[in-house]
């Protein structure tokens, strides 16, 4: 009971607050300096070994066919401009896309961790979207738990036979949903509340950002089903070739 | 096309050594996130946006509205630090919700006004190195940290390929909106589909040209271009360093509880 009116507040209270700034929402970054040192320095190390393996299999694959590295930094590029484009949303403010779920799809996971790091990077040095500091966090939740949770839901549809639009759009609606529920972690293990510590503070961070994260994680889903329709249609080789981004 | 990078590069500071000025504000953004000294952050505040209205091309307006960037972010997220629940009365102000009380207790107030303080002050922090320094000055600074030569090379490759991608975004979707698109939440996401899939076919097409004429310039896996080397003087490092220094004395003193 109490838990729940908790959360009745607190989404009522970010309800308000919505309506009443209709400026641009980001997709979830944690802002520069949200995180203590010690969160921002451990986050950054769990990130490490996905970073030291995506560059092995990408120095592997580079190594056999040099083209590839192009692809790849092409598709750097795109997740980038993805993300720097406003996407039509629900309640007139406009937001962004994370992009990490369909590049997570279209190029492959491990991929998509180190494309991902340095598109983390260029968002918080070209459009101030996160920061320095916070990028191993940013990292972890948009770069690594994102796209690994959307590759497997779109391998797992896949096996079990399901339509590819709603395999397209279960992958990354559910890919951004679990990235908002990672941040909210990261968040609450960062900031414990007063009364009832890391937990009730996760579900409050929960709560809040619900709001805005799931209307976008739908548009975005729904987004991704539209790209990969009109690409199935007229750019089949095209999406061929993207098989070697995903050695 | 992008405001920060126009901005960096049209600095007056632009051909200042990139390691001094990644020094001085990566420097202070440790020192504020590390020891979290609302006073200390104050001070790197102020300091931070002196240098870049001085040193960066932009009006103090502009530059305010730029800070209130992720005023989304900050807003949530305020909610769930201010606020709290609890049986008793919280002391700043309290609202009677069914049985309990919610309201702003003095120390959910002291925790968030430390964390407003500290974010907008690293928040500064990045902005000077943003908008006086250009990626490809950054990149130099990262080679000589001995960063992975792969990372760095894509690094460059997706920075060069942004503003192609770009355009060619800019460029579709006007001719959208020439063809009255982009009229309803229906059309407009069908149009951004469409626009991201021809986007998609056309950089991979564009990479496969790149890839052709690099390799007719005998590419052998590495690119390797010149770097301008732009040293700064002894004094200028000094002068960096008394400044991190004294932050950083100052907010030991300050957490020691020598000074107040």
């Amino acid at each position: 009971m109490k838990k729940s009116e908790k959360r009745l507040f607190a989404l009522s209270l970010a309800a308000a607050m919505l309506f009443v700034m209709p400026s641009s929402a980001s997709a979830m970054h944690i802002m520069e300096g949200y995180l203590p040192m010690g969160h921002a320095i451990a986050w950054g190390a769990v990130c490490l070994p996905f970073l030291a393996a995506g560059l092995i299999s990408i120095r592997k694959t580079i190594s056999q066919n040099r083209k590839a590295l192009l692809i790849l930094a092409m598709a750097g590029a795109y997740a980038f401009v993805l993300s720097a484009l406003k996407i039509p949303s629900v309640t007139g403010s406009s937001s962004h896309p994370t992009g990490t779920g369909l590049g997570a799809v279209l190029f492959g996971p491990a991929a998509m961790s180190v494309i991902g790091i340095i598109v983390l990077l260029f968002q918080a040095l070209l459009l101030a979207h996160g920061g320095l500091t916070t990028l191993g966090a940013n990292t972890f939740s948009m770069a690594i738990a994102g796209p690994f949770l959307s590759y497997g839901v779109w391998r797992l549809c896949r096996k079990c036979k399901v339509n590819k639009s709603v395999s397209v759009f279960l992958a990354t609606c559910l890919g951004d949903l679990f990235t908002y529920c990672v941040t909210s972690v990261q968040l609450g293990l960062a900031h414990p509340a007063a009364e009832g510590g890391v937990m009730a503070s996760i579900t409050t961070f929960m709560g809040i950002f619900a709001v805005t994260q799931i209307p976008l994680a739908i548009v975005e889903g729904l987004l991704s089903v539209a790209v990969m329709l009109a690409l199935e249609s007229y750019a089949s080789s095209e999406l061929s070739e993207l098989a070697y981004a995903h050695q | 096309m992008i405001l920060f990078d126009k901005l960096a590069y049209s600095s007056p500071i632009r051909q200042k050594s990139p390691a001094l000025k990644s020094l001085f504000s990566v420097g202070s953004l440790v020192v504020c996130v590390t020891f979290r000294e609302p006073v200390v952050c104050l001070l790197i505040f102020l300091g931070m946006m002196a240098a870049t209205l001085r040193f960066a091309c932009l009006s103090p307006s502009r530059y305010f509205r730029l800070l209130l960037g992720p005023a989304v972010f900050l807003a949530l997220s305020s909610v769930a630090i201010l606020f709290v629940l609890s049986d008793t009365p919280p002391q700043l102000l309290a609202i009677p919700v069914f049985s309990r009380y919610l309201g702003i207790s003095s120390a959910s107030f002291v925790h968030w006004a430390q964390l407003m303080a500290v974010a907008f002050s690293s928040v500064s922090c990045l902005y000077f190195l943003i908008l006086t320094t250009p990626i490809t000055d950054l990149l130099t600074v990262l080679r000589r940290l001995h960063c992975p030569w792969l990372l760095l090379e894509l690094m460059l490759l997706i920075y060069r390929s942004i503003f192609v991608l770009l355009d060619i975004a800019d460029a579709i979707q006007t001719s959208q909106n020439c063809r009255l698109g982009n009229r309803s939440f229906r059309s407009k996401l069908s149009c951004m589909g469409q626009m991201l899939s021809v986007l998609l076919v056309r950089s991979l097409k564009r990479s496969s040209l790149l890839y052709d004429a690099m390799e007719s310039r005998l590419y052998d896996g590495q690119i390797r271009v010149l770097e301008e080397t732009h040293p700064a003087c002894t004094k200028e490092w000094i002068l960096c360093i008394l400044w991190l220094g004294f932050c950083c004395a100052l907010s030991l003193l300050l957490k020691g509880g020598f000074l107040i």
